[in-house]
């Protein structure tokens, strides 16, 4: 009963925000939900598989580059192929899928910190071809990125939309498409975990010889686990690219793949709820921090000399990360299903059978 | 179960009325110009006692010194102008945000300020400024951009001031023939750093060696890289007679002083992003002192100007621990321009956004009192195609001499900017 409203609340708030929040928040929570897609991709290796990924950027760049390489329509110096931007995003998704197959001869046989290094050589050459190859990303400066446009309705702040008296710019628009992916690739990613394949990955993880004796093809399954993850990280590449309007190959470097492995950590490794909480911490709490932290004791206003909002909000960002992980072992999802035992007061937990006093 | 499955149901129609209302929203009033008690026609950021002016900067990212100058000269100004009774009758607010040199964090803090601002005073970086070109070229309100990449050219709402990378460096080869002497046939080094700033000052180091002559010599570096050995003993096999660096200041004090030592004893040319005061205060002060020059459009601090000077003494009464460098004056300038656009358009009566843009876009001569006359009107053209040639000086403020006075060489007239 609890559950559905949960749900309620959770697809009324859904609806309401892009009504009362400012663009900033609403810029935010895009962000929030294409990173939690990312995460969803990343957890179903790193966490279900235990395949670590360090490289998980390259396939957003991947993703989002791919996306505006076939909306665009060629023009100077910069190619394009000009299709109509539903079917580039699908095969944008499509295209990170085919990266992820062309490295899923490496994936499959590599495992652990191994397969960590091996990816962490996608990075380099990613932001390699990201800044030389002009023709297709426009090199240093990146490329504007084309509006989705669907039957005739676009993602854009052009042309004006009002709804019952709002204005509904791009921001707006794009939040209910994010939640509508979010939606669909949640849904996609459990029902992934809790059938047969999620078992064999949950097997591969904790004993690979048990799985491969139970008839698990081992490699098959790591290599299939790292394209779908791949296409997961696509996905996440066309939403950043169509919420930042223009992509630029800086953003796609080391530290958006490290982002990643610390959202999965955080929010709790293996599920889908646990990815999209680390998402949502991760992207929101800095911006939270920066926002707010004039309003905490010590913080002088930007530019104004002492500790400034930004370095304030790095020191609490640590903090809670470090406070996450020393503390709360199964992430910020662990923490809820503690809370929810505690305050039912029946359920033993094996770790704990005190709590059934 | 089917009870509550009513009652959720009935919650959710509730939520969903609610929504279609927009009860209470602050969105739904329409962000339309509105006139105020003055008559004055009143944008975004606009009230009858306020305007709010944006600021996105830098102050933890890799510029994080020099970002905190230009804020910090930039705040000076509006403070100043405060003091002096603000601009139409209302407050300057200032707005600063830090984005760290991130793309992601900067699109954030533009999303933030961009409905609340009138304009903005500066924003540091050109891919920084670059991810939300889109938005400034529909509707964005004036930007003062602070990079000199001619990719933030061609849009009536970004304002570079200065020059761009390429023409600081014709004027540079220009000096390079006139005053030490080299002809045609001679080669010169070009190390450049990747990226915008390496590649369009090469783009302009090529164009002048064509016009004159002379050979290129190109090295580039990652701006990572921190030991230039490999880069001098390549420009000494090459015998070149001068070398260009368009690298970062911890790069320059690692060639200058290499080069040195290994017996390179030939003039420097830096892009006015190669130098930092505090490079006279390392072991490669002695070389930097004698051999190295920089190009700048900006007058430095040093110069006799009286603006300046009242700058440089307002700016050490209200920060004097912080150090003087070329990030003071840009912020203070850009800033001036800001104010000067915003009191145009009060004179206009419409301090809309486009009221704005237009009554900047409408100065053709602006210089504010430190030497360097800008054209705001074209927007594919920098408004200024004059370099200065300094040279350090530990006894000068912001360690910088005059050695030319700004000038356009022919070349760097005749030079077209490719605009992307």
């Amino acid at each position: 009963m609890s559950k559905a409203i949960i749900t309620v609340a959770t697809a009324a708030a859904a609806v309401l925000v892009p009504f009362y929040l400012e663009a900033f928040w609403l810029m935010a929570g895009i962000f929030a939900m294409s990173a939690a897609v990312g995460a969803i991709g990343i957890n179903l290796l790193t966490g279900a598989t235990g395949q670590l990924s360090m490289g998980h950027g390259f396939f957003l760049a991947v993703g989002a580059y791919g996306y505006v390489y076939l909306s665009s329509d060629s023009a100077g110096h910069l190619g394009g192929l000009g299709l109509p931007t539903p079917l580039a995003a699908v095969l944008a998704i499509g295209l990170a899928g085919v990266a992820g197959g062309l490295f899923s001869p490496i994936a499959g046989r590599l495992k652990g910190a191994y397969l960590g290094i091996a990816t962490l050589a996608l990075i380099f050459l990613g932001q390699h071809v990201l800044f030389n190859a002009e023709p297709v990303t426009g090199g240093y400066n990146g490329r504007p990125v084309p509006p989705l446009e669907i039957f005739g309705f676009t993602f854009a702040d052009s042309p004006e939309l009002m709804v019952l008296g709002v204005p509904f710019g791009g921001a707006e628009k794009l939040w209910f498409l994010a939640v509508a992916l979010l939606l669909a690739a949640a849904w996609f990613a459990r029902g992934v975990l809790h059938g047969r394949p999620g078992r064999a990955m949950n097997t591969i993880r904790d004993h690979e010889t048990a799985a491969g004796v139970m008839g698990v093809p081992v490699a098959r399954y790591r290599a299939g686990v790292f394209v779908l993850s791949s296409m997961y990280g696509g996905l996440a590449g066309v939403m950043v690219a169509l919420a930042f309007q223009q992509t630029v190959p800086e953003y796609f470097g080391m530290l958006l793949s490290l982002d990643y492995l610390a959202m999965i950590v955080i929010g709790g490794l293996g599920s889908v709820g646990g990815a999209v909480a680390g998402a949502a911490f991760v992207s929101l709490l800095p911006q939270l921090l920066t926002r707010y932290s004039d309003a905490l004791p010590l913080i002088a206003a930007p530019g104004a000399g002492g500790y400034s909002p930004a370095e304030a909000s790095r020191m609490l960002y640590g903090i809670a990360v470090v406070t996450v992980v020393l503390f709360l072992p199964g992430g910020l999802l662990g923490l809820v299903s503690r809370a929810r035992q505690a305050l039912a007061g029946k359920v033993p937990h094996p770790s704990n059978p005190r709590s059934a006093r | 179960m089917n009870r509550f499955r009513v009652r959720a149901g009935t919650a959710g129609l509730v939520l969903l009325a609610l929504a279609a209302t927009s009860c209470g929203s602050g969105k739904a009033t329409g962000g339309s110009a509105q006139t105020g008690s003055d008559g004055v026609k009143q944008g975004p950021g606009v009230t009858d006692d306020t305007i709010s002016v944006g600021m996105i900067s830098d102050l933890t990212g890799p510029y994080a010194p020099l970002g905190k100058s230009i804020t910090q000269g930039s705040q000076l100004y509006f403070e100043q102008v405060n003091a002096a009774g603000g601009i139409c009758g209302r407050k300057v607010e200032p707005l600063v945000r830090d984005m760290g040199y991130d793309v992601q964090k900067s699109v954030t803090a533009y999303t933030e300020l961009a409905p609340k601002s009138a304009a903005f005073a500066h924003f540091i970086g050109s891919v920084t400024v670059g991810a939300v070109r889109q938005r400034l070229d529909t509707d964005g309100p004036l930007t003062l951009a602070l990079a000199w990449a001619p990719s933030l050219l061609g849009s009536k709402s970004i304002q570079m001031t200065g020059t761009t990378y390429a023409i600081d460096v014709i004027n540079g080869v220009d000096y390079l023939a006139k005053e030490k002497g080299l002809k045609s046939g001679d080669k010169i080094g070009h190390v450049y750093v990747e990226g915008d700033y390496g590649i369009d000052s090469l783009a302009g180091s090529k164009y002048a060696a064509e016009k004159l002559g002379f050979q290129v010599v190109e090295q580039k570096v990652k701006a990572t890289d921190a030991d230039m050995s490999g880069q001098v003993a390549v420009m000494k096999d090459a015998g070149v007679k001068a070398v260009v660096l368009s690298i970062s200041p911890k790069q320059t004090a690692s060639m200058v002083g290499v080069a040195v030592s290994k017996g390179l004893n030939v003039p420097f040319l830096g892009s006015n992003s190669s130098f930092a005061p505090q490079l006279l205060a390392t072991p490669a002060a002695p070389a930097l002192l004698k051999g190295f020059h920089v190009m700048q459009s900006a007058s430095p601090l040093n110069s006799d100007l009286p603006a300046m000077k009242k700058l440089v003494a307002d700016y050490r009464a209200k920060y004097p621990k912080d150090t003087l460098d070329n990030g003071v004056m840009a912020g203070y300038t850009t800033a001036a321009i800001t104010g000067d656009a915003l009191k145009k358009a009060c004179a206009n009566k419409d301090l809309t956004r486009q009221g704005i843009i237009s009554a900047h876009r409408s100065t053709s001569a602006w210089d504010g009192g430190f030497g360097t006359t800008m054209d705001f009107t074209k927007i594919d053209e920098p408004p200024t195609r004059t370099t200065h040639i300094l040279q350090p000086d530990k006894t000068a403020v912001g360690g910088l001499k005059i050695v030319r006075e700004a000038t356009a060489s022919d070349l760097a007239n005749g030079y077209k900017i490719a605009l992307h």
